[in-house]
């Protein structure tokens, strides 16, 4: 034990010799006034990056890619997790699933020859208030005469010609 | 100027705490006189450790540096129940430590020149012609051996030994930079002697 201890004593001098390593003359002269020449230089550049601010609000995510820097083997497994992911989105976004057997929803209002609007003669809806209905979103007054179904080339069938008949009091 | 005369002469003119904490309070408002004075106080100690770490004068220069900057930029989150000095200690190791993961197997060292008056340690000479085998061996490869053999501990392990055996700091103070219990220091220290003894033999027979 004493002989181990004694061991130690010689290794701290010897240690002790790190302490007799020093910097270039003059050194810590210029230290301090570099440090605040790099501070003044971070608040002059404006604005903060994204990735800075992103990772001051998200210390976690900066932590996570610390780890891949550390540990290469890690960035390895996390891309060829992310790869088999990929594969297998690709794989079963290309299976048929049952609901393509089906007719498509679609088709069968495209097919529906109901208009869009119906206004009856007893209606008592003004013909302004059924163009509007027609077409609520044109400001245009020329084109808001027109029937919106009129777009798609079905305008027998999606739009009648209504008569009206102002009921009289 | 001898490191070892500078890190005397900062402990002996260390601050008092009210001072410091007015400095503090000063730089956390933006006050960059203040901060000036802060990085001047502890400049050499933060190199010293960080040096000793890497091996690398280039390495140190950037890593004290940034840890001061980082410091700064994070002084609004010092709440002061540390002293700044244990606080900004913690920023350095840590900056340092996870930097000497990223350069793992890429060691390079760069190493300080050797005090002029270490020629005139009698111990240190008396060590090395006594003990050493190898009488011809000089200071430089000593200097050059030391360092590998730093350079093979574990981060945790180094620090132990460059915190405890060259700055000369407490069990308590390690601990408490560390963020451990100072049975772990005191293991971890014990441990590293041992491997740095292996490693050493040549010159501690």
């Amino acid at each position: 034990m004493n002989e181990n201890e004694n061991n130690f004593e010689s290794l701290k001098r010897l240690l002790a010799f790190k302490k007799r390593e020093i910097p270039p003359p003059g050194y810590f002269n210029n230290f301090s006034s570099q440090v605040l020449l790099r501070i003044r230089a971070g608040e002059a550049r404006e604005p903060v990056t994204a990735a800075e601010r992103l990772f001051s609000e998200a210390p976690w995510l900066l932590k996570f890619l610390q780890v891949f820097e550390a540990k290469p083997a890690y960035t390895g497994s996390f891309a060829l997790a992310l790869c088999l992911v990929l594969v297998f989105g690709i794989v079963f976004a290309e299976r048929p699933d049952y609901s393509a057997s089906q007719p498509l929803v679609t088709t069968q209002v495209a097919d529906n020859s109901t208009p869009l609007v119906s206004v009856s003669p007893a209606s008592p809806i003004s013909p302004a208030v059924g163009q509007i209905m027609l077409a609520p979103d044109n400001t245009n007054p020329a084109s808001s005469l027109q029937p919106v179904a009129s777009l798609f080339g079905q305008q027998d069938s999606l739009a009648q010609q209504a008569s009206f008949t102002i009921p009289s009091n | 100027m001898i490191m070892a005369e500078s890190i005397e002469r900062t402990e002996t003119e260390s601050p008092a705490p009210e001072e410091e904490s007015e400095l503090v309070r000063r730089a956390r408002k933006g006050d960059l006189q203040a901060y000036d004075d802060l990085v001047k106080r502890y400049q050499e100690r933060i190199y010293a450790t960080i040096y000793h770490m890497t091996s690398n004068h280039e390495d140190a220069n950037d890593l004290a540096q940034e840890s001061f900057i980082k410091a700064f930029q994070a002084l609004k989150s010092f709440k002061g129940g540390s002293t700044f000095y244990t606080w900004i200690y913690r920023i350095a190791v840590n900056k340092t430590i996870n930097f000497l993961k990223q350069r793992k197997n890429r060691t390079h060292m760069s190493l300080n020149d050797i005090d002029f008056n270490a020629e005139h340690d009698t111990d240190l000479i008396a060590l090395i012609s006594d003990n050493t085998p190898r009488r011809a061996a000089g200071l430089t490869e000593l200097q050059k051996k030391l360092n590998e053999a730093l350079l093979k501990l574990s981060e945790p392990h180094r620090l132990v030994v460059v915190l405890h055996d060259v700055q000369g700091q407490s069990h308590e103070e390690i601990a408490e930079v560390m963020n451990c219990n100072i049975g772990t220091v005191r293991s971890r220290l014990f441990y590293a002697r041992q491997q740095m003894q292996a490693e050493l033999a040549d010159y501690l027979k």
